[in-house]
Parts: C-alpha cells; sequence; structure tokens
C-alpha cells in the first residue's frame, strides 16, 4: 500500500485533506482507506472515475440525497458553461480593438520627413547670421573694456594722492570711522608701492593715522567719553592692528586694582553700619562710608558696564574680578563675624553686599552673581547662626565662671545665689536676644534672606538643638562630672566648687523647665517654616529630647554635688576613724572635733542649698501619711535602741546582737536612699544619710574597746538634735544613727554604754563650750 | 537554675564579710565562706550548690579560732584554703587545710597547714598566684608585701622575699594579675600600685584616691577593674593608665566589691553598701576606642547596670563568681546571707 501511495505524493495529500473534510461527519473512516478513495472520487482531480464516483455516491447515499445532490452538480455545470461563454467573448472583443489600432498608426506616419528638412535649413542660417553680428562688434568692446579699466585705476590713484587731505579733514570732524575705513582701504595699494611712486603720500596719511590712534587711544581711556565713542574708538583702534589687548589687560588691571578701595573691611564694617544709621537723621552729612561705598560700587559696576561693551571679548575677566569682590566681600563678612556682632549690624553689611551683588548683577547677569552670593550668603548665614550660639554658650560659662573666682577670695555670702541669678538671667536674656536677633533676620527682605527663609528657620531650629546639647555637655565639663580629654582641665577639676556643681544642677533644672519651654513657643510661632523640607528626618529641635537630656544633667549634678559634698565628710570620717587605736581608746571626756567638722560641712551644705535650691514643700505631716512604714520602723528602731541601752547594761549582749537580727527580718528595710529631689531638705536629706551610711561603714571596719564604744555614742548623741533640726526625714536619720551605735556596739569588745546622765553632761558641755567659742568669734 | 530571678540563700549564724569561690573543686561548685564575730566562736562554711542547682548544701563546718576578714581558696588544692583574721587587737593570716573525711561530723577542727606571721600591722588579704598550681603566696598589710612559698606536705611556709610599700602609701588590698604571673596590682590610700614579684619594685601606678577593690579580667588582658568609695567603678586599660577606658556609675553608697566573669569578659559584678549586687555590661575595649572617646562611649551606651539584685538586707561585702559553672555568683550580706544567684538571662548572645 504504500508502494502505491508513494508516487503520489504532494496531490494525494492534498486529496486526503479535501476528503477528510468532506467526510468530516464520519470520521471513523480510516485514512487509508480515504485515500485509496481519493484518486477515483474527486471531480477536481485527473484521475476521475466517473463510474466509481457513482458507484460510491450510490452506496453511501439515499435517494434524497442523491437526487438533491443532482440539483445541485446541474447547477454547477450550467455555471460553468456560462463563465466560459464569457470569458470567449470578452477575447474576441480585445483582438478586435487591437487590430484597429494599428491600423490607425500606419496612416500617421507618412509625411513627416519632409518637415524635418525644413527645420534643419532654419537653423542653420541664423547661425551664421548671429556670427556675423560677434564679429563686427568685438573691436569696439574691447575698447570700452580698457578705458573702463583705466578710469578705475586713476580714481584709485586720486583716492591715495587724496587721503593726507582726507584724513586731516576727518580728524578736524572727528570722523574717526570714516579715516580708518580710509585708511584701511587704501592700506593695500600703500603696501605694494609705498615705497616707490606713492612715497610721499604713504607718509604723510601714516602720520596722520598716527594722531588718528593716539586720539582714538585717549578717547577710550578718557572716562568722560560717551561709553558708545569709547567702544567705537576701540574698534578703530582694533582696525587699526593697534594692540588692543594690551590696552584692555592695563584698563582691566585698573580695575581690578579699584577692587582694593571697595572691600568692607572687617574693621571699617561697623564703621560703616553705625554712619549708615546715624545718617539717616543728618542727610547733609555726605561723608558717610557706606555713602561713599555705594558710590564707589557704582563707579565700579559703570566701568564694567563700559568695559563689557568696549571688550566684547572680556566677559571671563570681568565677570572673574565681580565674583572675586563677591566673594571677598563675603570673606570679610566672615571676618567681621569672628567678633560679636549684632544682627542689626549684620543685617546692615548684608543689605550692603547684596546692594553691591544687585548692582553688578544687572552689568553682568550672565556671571551668576546672585547665585554665587546666595550660596556664600547661606554659607555666611550659616556661621552667623552658629556664632551667635556659640557666643552665648561663652556668655553663660563666663557669667558662672566670673562669679566663681570671686567667690574663692571673697566671704561666701550669697554668692551662689547671685551665680544662680546672674546665670539663669543670662540664659533667658540670651535666647530672648538671639530670638530678637534672628527675627530679624527672617523680617529682612533683601532678595537672597526670602529665598532663605525656610533655611534659616532650620539652621535656628537645629542651632538650638545644637546648643542646649553643647551646654549640657559644657555643664558637665565645668562640673567636673566628665573629664574632658585635655588632661590640663582634668587637674583643675578638683578645685571645682561644690557650690558651682549646685548650681549648675538648679541651672538645669531652670532650664528643662522654663527656658526650653519658652524656646519651643518661640520656635512655633515664628521659625516653624524650614521643618518639612529642609530636615526630612523630622525637626530639628526636639524639645522634649532636650528636657529629657536636661532632666537626665540636672540629676546627674545633684547626685554629683552631694558625692562632692559627702567626700568631703567621708575625708574627715576616714581620718577619724583610721587615726586612734580604738581597741586602747581612752574614755571619752568630750564630744570630738569631728562631730564639729562634720555638722559645719552640713551647714555649709544647707547654706548654698538654701541659697540655689527651693524649699520643699514642708514634708513632716506628709511623711506619716504617704511613708508610714518609715515611722513604724523608726520607732521600732527607736525601742530596739533603748532595749538594747538598757540590756547591754546587764551584759546580755549575745542575745542582744540576736535580737537586732530578728528585728531586722521583721521590720521593713528604710529606705536609706530614696531619690534626690530638688528641695533644700531632700539634698541636706540625702547628705547627712550618705554621710551616716559612711560613718556606720567605718565603724564596722574598726574594733572597740569599751571606752571607744563610749565614744563613739556620746558623738552619736550629740549629733542627733542638730541633725534633726536640718533634715527632713527624721525617722531615717533615726534609724542610721541607731545603726552606728548598733555598728559600734557589735565591734566592741565589752559593751558598757555611758550612763545617761554622764551622756547628758558631756554634751551640755559641749554645748556650753561651742556656744562660748561663737560668741568669742562674734565679738573678735 | 533556670530563670533565677530569685537566687538561693544561706544563712550564717554571724555576722561576715568574705566568700570564695573554691576553684580547685572541679566537681562541684563550691564556696567558702567564714563568719565575722568579734566575741563568738567563729565558723568557715564549705558550701556546695547541688547537683540540680536547686538547693545550697553545708558540705563542711569548721570552726576557726578568731574572726575572718579575709578569705581565699587555693586554686590547686580543695582542701586548702587561706584566712586573714583579728582577734580584735591583733590580725593574724594563716593558711588552713580541711580536714580529711570532711562533711561527716559537723563541726571538726581545722588543720594549719602555716601561720603566715610576717606582719606586725593590720594584714589586708592574702592572695594565691593565679597560675593554677603554683605555691607561691602573698600576703599583704598595711605597708608591706610579702611573698611566700607554701610547702603544703611540710606544713610549711617561707617568705621569700618582703618588701615595705612605705607609710606613705597604706595598703588596703590587692589582685594577682592572671596573664603576668609576675605582677600585682595593689591598691593603696591615693594610688593603684603595679608590683613586679621578680624585682619586688614598684612599676606603675594609677593615681586614684580610696580605691577599695581591683580585679583582672581574666578573659581580656591588660582590662583591670576598680571600684571606688565615691565615683563608682572604672575601667583601665594597664597600657593606657591616665585615663579610665569606662566608667560605670557604681552604688548609691560605696561600691565595696568588684568582679570580672571568668567566662564572659563584658560581665562584671559589684557590690555595696548599698546593699545591693549590680550586673554590669562592660562593652569598651580598648583596641578600638581611641583614648579621647571613653567619655563619649560611656555616655552613648543605654544603660551599662544590666540588673541591680536588691534582696539584702545589710551591706554587702562578699562577692565570687563560679569558676566551674561561669553564670553562677555567690554574695554574702553583712547579715551572714550568702545567695547564689545565675546570670543565665542577662548573658551575651553567643
Amino acid at each position: 500500500m504504500a508502494t502505491e501511495a508513494a508516487p503520489m505524493d504532494e496531490k494525494a495529500k492534498r486529496m486526503r485533506d479535501l476528503l477528510s473534510s468532506f467526510y468530516a461527519p464520519d470520521p471513523s473512516i480510516s485514512t487509508s482507506n480515504s485515500s485509496i478513495n481519493a484518486s477515483f472520487d474527486n471531480i477536481n482531480s485527473t484521475s476521475f472515475d466517473a463510474d466509481q464516483y457513482m458507484d460510491l455516491m450510490i452506496k453511501k447515499s439515499n435517494l434524497e440525497v442523491l437526487l438533491q445532490r443532482h440539483v445541485q452538480m446541474a447547477a454547477e455545470i450550467k455555471n460553468l458553461d456560462t463563465d466560459l461563454q464569457m470569458l470567449v467573448y470578452e477575447n474576441y472583443n480585445k483582438f478586435i480593438s487591437a487590430t484597429d489600432t494599428i491600423k490607425r498608426m500606419k496612416s500617421n506616419i507618412f509625411g513627416m520627413e519632409g518637415n524635418m528638412d525644413q527645420l534643419l535649413q532654419k537653423i542653420m542660417s541664423v547661425q551664421s547670421r548671429s556670427d556675423g553680428v560677434n564679429t563686427s562688434l568685438f573691436e569696439k568692446r574691447e575698447h570700452i573694456e580698457k578705458l573702463h579699466r583705466t578710469r578705475n585705476l586713476l580714481r584709485k590713484v586720486q583716492f591715495i594722492y587724496d587721503l593726507p587731505a582726507r584724513l586731516q579733514k576727518c580728524i578736524k570732524s572727528e570722523a574717526y570711522g570714516d579715516a580708518v575705513r580710509f585708511y584701511t582701504g587704501a592700506m593695500p595699494i600703500l603696501k605694494v608701492y609705498g615705497d616707490t611712486s606713492f612715497q610721499d603720500c604713504r607718509r604723510a596719511s601714516e602720520e596722520t593715522i598716527e594722531i588718528i590712534i593716539k586720539n582714538l587711544q585717549t578717547k577710550l581711556f578718557s572716562d568722560s567719553e560717551s561709553i558708545q565713542a569709547r567702544a567705537e574708538a576701540a574698534v578703530l583702534l582694533k582696525q587699526l592692528d593697534v594692540p588692543v589687548d594690551s590696552l584692555k589687560a592695563k584698563l582691566l588691571e585698573k580695575l581690578e586694582q579699584s577692587l582694593d578701595g571697595l572691600q568692607i573691611k572687617p574693621e571699617e564694617a561697623s564703621k560703616l553700619v553705625e554712619h549708615d544709621d546715624s545718617s539717616n537723621d543728618t542727610e547733609s552729612n555726605d561723608q558717610h562710608p557706606a555713602k561713599i561705598h555705594e558710590d564707589a560700587v557704582r563707579g565700579f559696576s559703570e566701568a564694567m558696564r563700559a568695559y563689557r561693551e568696549i571688550f566684547p571679548d572680556s566677559e571671563e575677566r570681568l565677570f572673574k574680578l565681580a565674583r572675586a569682590l563677591t566673594a571677598m566681600h563675603f570673606e570679610n563678612m566672615e571676618l567681621y563675624i569672628r567678633k560679636r556682632v549684632s544682627a542689626a549690624d549684620f543685617l546692615g553689611i548684608f543689605r550692603i553686599i547684596w546692594e553691591d551683588v544687585v548692582l553688578m548683577d544687572e552689568v553682568l547677569p550672565e556671571a551668576a552673581l546672585s547665585d554665587l552670593s546666595a550660596e556664600a550668603a547661606q554659607v555666611t548665614l550659616k556661621q552667623f547662626v552658629a556664632r551667635t550660639f556659640s557666643h552665648l554658650q561663652q556668655d553663660i560659662s563666663d557669667t558662672l565662671l566670673k562669679f566663681d573666682i570671686n567667690q574663692k577670695e571673697a566671704v561666701e555670702g550669697e554668692v551662689l545665689k547671685v551665680i544662680l541669678e546672674a546665670s539663669q538671667k543670662a540664659v533667658l536674656q540670651g535666647t530672648t536676644n538671639i530670638f530678637q536677633d534672628f527675627r530679624q533676620l527672617l523680617d529682612e527682605n533683601a532678595g537672597i534672606f526670602i529665598k532663605m527663609r525656610d533655611l534659616i528657620s532650620g539652621w535656628i531650629q537645629k542651632g538650638f538643638q545644637d546648643f542646649f546639647r553643647s551646654l549640657e555637655a559644657q555643664f558637665l565639663v565645668l562640673s567636673g562630672k566628665t573629664s574632658s580629654s585635655n588632661d590640663i582641665e582634668g587637674k583643675s577639676s578638683d578645685k571645682i566648687h561644690a557650690g558651682l556643681i549646685l548650681v549648675l544642677a538648679q541651672l538645669s533644672v531652670f532650664i528643662e523647665q522654663k527656658v526650653i519651654p519658652r524656646v519651643t513657643e518661640e520656635i512655633a510661632a515664628s521659625f516653624s517654616g524650614g521643618n518639612s523640607q529642609a530636615f526630612d528626618n523630622g525637626p530639628a529641635f526636639i524639645p522634649g529630647e532636650l528636657c529629657r537630656v536636661f532632666h537626665a544633667a540636672s540629676e546627674k549634678l545633684l547626685q554629683h554635688y552631694i558625692d562632692t559634698r559627702t567626700q568631703k565628710v567621708s575625708v574627715l570620717l576616714r581620718k577619724r576613724f583610721k587615726t586612734p587605736n580604738w581597741v586602747k581608746h581612752k574614755e571619752p571626756r568630750e564630744v570630738h572635733m569631728y562631730v564639729d567638722m562634720f555638722l559645719h560641712e552640713l551647714e555649709e551644705v544647707g547654706k548654698e542649698v538654701k541659697q540655689v535650691l527651693p524649699q520643699g514643700t514642708f514634708r513632716k505631716h506628709k511623711r506619716t501619711d504617704s511613708n508610714g512604714s518609715n515611722t513604724t520602723t523608726s520607732s521600732r528602731s527607736n525601742t530596739l535602741h533603748s532595749d538594747k541601752m538598757t540590756r547591754s547594761n546587764s551584759q546580755r549582749a549575745r542575745s542582744q546582737l540576736f535580737e537586732t537580727h530578728l528585728a531586722k527580718l521583721f521590720k521593713q528595710k528604710v529606705e536609706i536612699f530614696t531619690k534626690v529631689e530638688f528641695t533644700q531638705e531632700s539634698v541636706v536629706t540625702t547628705t547627712v544619710k550618705l554621710c551616716l551610711k559612711s560613718l556606720q561603714e567605718y565603724v564596722r571596719l574598726q574594733t572597740f574597746n569599751r571606752s571607744g564604744f563610749q565614744q563613739i555614742q556620746l558623738d552619736i548623741q550629740f549629733l542627733k538634735a542638730p541633725l534633726k533640726e536640718t533634715v527632713e526625714d527624721e525617722a531615717a536619720i533615726d534609724f542610721l544613727l541607731d545603726e552606728v551605735i548598733v555598728a559600734a556596739s557589735e565591734r566592741c569588745l565589752d559593751v558598757i554604754p555611758l550612763e545617761p546622765p554622764i551622756l547628758d553632761k558631756l554634751i551640755q558641755a559641749k554645748l556650753a563650750k561651742s556656744k562660748e567659742h561663737n560668741n568669742n568669734t562674734v565679738s573678735s | 537554675m533556670q530563670g533565677g530571678s530569685s537566687g538561693i540563700g544561706y544563712g550564717l549564724k554571724y555576722q561576715a564579710r568574705c566568700i570564695s569561690d573554691v576553684k580547685a573543686d572541679r566537681d562541684h561548685t563550691s564556696f567558702l565562706t567564714g563568719t565575722l564575730s568579734l566575741k563568738e566562736e567563729n565558723e568557715v562554711h564549705l558550701l556546695r550548690l547541688s547537683s540540680g542547682g536547686s538547693e545550697l548544701l553545708c558540705e563542711g563546718l569548721f570552726s576557726h579560732p578568731n574572726e575572718i576578714w579575709d578569705l581565699a581558696s587555693c586554686p590547686f588544692d580543695q582542701r586548702i584554703f587561706s584566712t586573714v583574721f583579728s582577734t580584735g587587737e591583733s590580725f593574724g593570716a594563716a593558711i588552713w587545710q580541711i580536714p580529711e573525711p570532711y562533711g561527716q561530723s559537723n563541726s571538726s577542727t581545722l588543720e594549719c597547714v602555716a601561720s603566715l606571721d610576717a606582719h606586725v600591722g593590720k594584714i589586708n588579704c592574702v592572695l594565691w598566684c593565679p597560675s593554677g598550681n603554683s605555691d607561691k603566696l602573698i600576703s599583704m598589710d598595711e605597708q608591706n608585701l610579702v611573698l611566700w612559698s607554701l610547702d603544703s606536705s611540710k606544713k610549711s611556709a617561707e617568705v621569700l622575699s618582703k618588701e615595705s610599700a612605705g607609710m606613705r602609701h597604706s595598703l588596703s588590698g590587692g589582685a594577682w594579675n592572671p596573664h603576668d604571673v609576675n605582677s600585682i596590682a595593689a591598691t593603696s590610700e591615693s594610688s593603684i600600685q603595679f608590683w613586679d614579684l621578680r624585682t619586688m619594685k614598684k612599676v606603675n601606678s594609677i593615681e586614684r584616691a580610696h580605691v577599695r577593690n581591683v580585679d583582672y579580667n581574666l578573659k581580656r588582658e591588660h582590662i583591670l577593674v576598680s571600684a571606688d568609695d565615691e565615683s563608682g567603678i572604672h575601667l583601665w586599660d594597664l597600657r593606657k593608665t591616665n585615663v579610665p577606658v569606662q566608667e560605670l556609675p557604681g552604688h548609691t553608697h560605696w561600691t565595696w566589691a568588684v568582679r570580672c566573669n571568668p567566662e564572659y569578659e563584658e560581665l562584671i559584678l559589684s557590690v555595696g553598701t548599698d546593699s545591693a549586687v549590680n550586673l554590669w555590661f562592660a562593652s569598651a575595649s580598648s583596641e578600638n576606642k581611641t583614648a579621647g572617646s571613653p567619655v563619649e562611649a560611656s555616655r552613648q551606651r543605654v544603660n551599662p547596670l544590666l540588673n541591680s539584685y536588691t534582696d539584702y538586707e545589710d551591706s554587702v561585702y562578699g562577692l565570687a563568681w563560679s569558676l566551674r559553672e561561669p553564670w553562677i555568683f555567690a554574695s554574702l550580706s553583712y547579715d551572714g546571707r550568702v545567695v547564689i544567684e545565675s546570670v543565665k538571662p542577662f548573658l551575651p548572645r553567643r
């Protein structure tokens, strides 16, 4: 089957396709079958076999289909017949029209040759005639041409001979332009024949031209001439091949030299502004420097305008000059603000500079001076803002330290209070001034400022943020809390007066509570602009953070104050406990000296605190309300104390110690180390507590004999009254004093307390003595 | 000890100041502590943490003739330790040995190995050479340093060298450098002094008043931690001693003792007279910080204080990390309470 199918290849394939579409309703018939049938069934194929087709049809279809098929086929045959007829007819038609056309062409070609010969003859005759005319006119034309040339030459000679005279005339009428034109026109001839026939003429004209050049040069240099005239002169000079560049250079150099005169020297700057102000009142004063400066700049810019027109190619140089001037202005400005300058003065100078820039910008818009100066102005302004802040910081620390020096020499008095008030004022006044100054900056309407308003706000906010941060850091350095990396300063930190630390602490509180809210308000009111654009990462001024910082600083400083104070006492106590041999202590005769010194230290703390810190709300009753536990513990330890006294009398130290332990187990822990508050009482109390705790610890490190213990007992007893007077939290003090006694008794080899009457007597003696001492010092 | 926020407690009968980790005990986490009672019979307690870590057992109770001011366990023999004691009037120091079948009888007497009797004044401490099996000892009184050689089998100790620090410097304690066995740090009234034991000469010092305690960092060479009364805790780089590497605020009252963790180099413990134990995280290492910035660095750190254990009734004087389980420490408050805590929740992630 495959061998049969092979020769049919292409065609068979097409057949198969056709058949498959035809037999689509009956897809079960295998393709091989259909391929056999294909060769016989397809009407269009060459191997169509009508009989077989018929057979197939009859076999496969019923009558109705056969009839339909018959009708369809008949119609198709009819159609094909008519199509064939139409084609034959159309072909015939076309053939007939073609024969007609060929016939017409044949008749038209006859008679064309004769016409062509006639045309040739006529053209020949026209040509011969034109040749004749040409030869007859040739001679005359040559003559005319010669004459014309002679005339031109003569005219040139005439011109050259006339040149000197004409130039003279031009000089007289100052028509230098014409003169130059004539001269340059005659130049080529003079160059060729100058040495021979036109020698005199050339010399004469050169002489006059010399004069003209000289005249032009003077014209160029004279400021009185109009710019146009000068520009023309320059152009003419250039045409005359005079080296203009050197002239230009000379002129520009002169201009450059004049720059020096235009500088706003930092030393004179303030004068400039002052006079600017004063001259507003007395207009007659025409000597004031601002005016002079303005005129000078105006002159400068005029000159620049002139040169620009005269030497259009010198723009670059002029740009450079103008830029140099602007840059110089801003440099000087930077120098100027290195000193302390008020915003008004700053603005005054700034305005002058801006005016200068505007003047120059008019002349040289391409120099982009305004951009340049805007940039420079930004830098300067930023510096100004930064400097203002650093000045303020300097002021504040100066105020703080100024008094500190006095303090060491003078009597204590109310110095701390003075310092505190002065520094508070310095901070407040300083920030107010800064705001005033900056508001001026914002209100300023000079061109650049308007553009920079947002930026300025941003800088100011950032400035405040940085200012407060660095102020805090400085406080800590001043207090000696953070030793600066500098060794020299580190050494001086020992000498820092404790009072100063206290002042710093209180000042921090003041800043946190008063200054920062005020600054926040002010910023919100007038400087809120720059936030959104300039600082994408949040606003630059974060009062919350600053408050936190200062809060922490104030606490740190207060703690530091207490630390330095207790340190002093601690040294005192250390000496007291290290020196004697407590095991061989002699019987107590009087209250020991160190108690006086301790109380004196406390007194000093009290004094300092009173000057600086506010008085707390009276706490005595509050304590019983809120921390009732404290009072109970104190009463407990009190009873314990008295218990112990009686018992130790009866030599029951062992059980007593046990009982202290037991008692300790049951009672609540006394909060010795509470948080320090910013009140006089709290600070004093904390100091006393810490000192007493130290006392207890020192006692624990020693071993006492009976007399040693009694000495401690006496000292503590004496301390009780004055301490309670000064201190807010009596319970804690009671507790701590008892703890000292307990500690001493624990460390005592032989606990026998002093009898109360003896104790009393000794204390009275001490009181009397100190009174007497006081009287003595008062009287002396 | 998982999540050991509440420590394991153990009560001594009397007041006490000193506790020491028994380093030579490789099988158990144990501590030695001694009481400080002027008038009562003093005791040395050998405490052992039960294997589950939930109980603190008394393994041995030994009577000690005098009140104990300092106690140090021998690093190579768990049965040997040193004490500094006082009779109230005079001081003494001795090496003791725990009797062989210890733990059987409730109270047995200690065997005195040697008495370190070369001192006259107040003895501060006895230091064992940290190298592990060296027989060297240092005893320190207020003026003198004495280097001893101990022969435990012969029960004798002989003075190798003795040097006076001078009257002006009253020594108060010290630490032996674990990285250099020839160097010790001694605290004095006005400075931390560094001594070279070969020459017995002072080689260096850090001027710092009232330093109460120092400790070397076992993991980081050149780092020394000091604690003083007023200004807290300082970390020093021994190569640059003019400025501390880092400052930690310390305690509300005096910072009494400070100890570096033997394993986790950043962890520092301190105890203070404000009845608290503070756990610090001191990340500053001298290598990556310039000398000028320690202040800045310490300010930048959020809060170096990891935890404050405040459940104490009295001042805490005794403090010891366990070498075997370095996340465990023992603290001892004056009222004789030993508290074992675990710092596991605060260990740095590794």
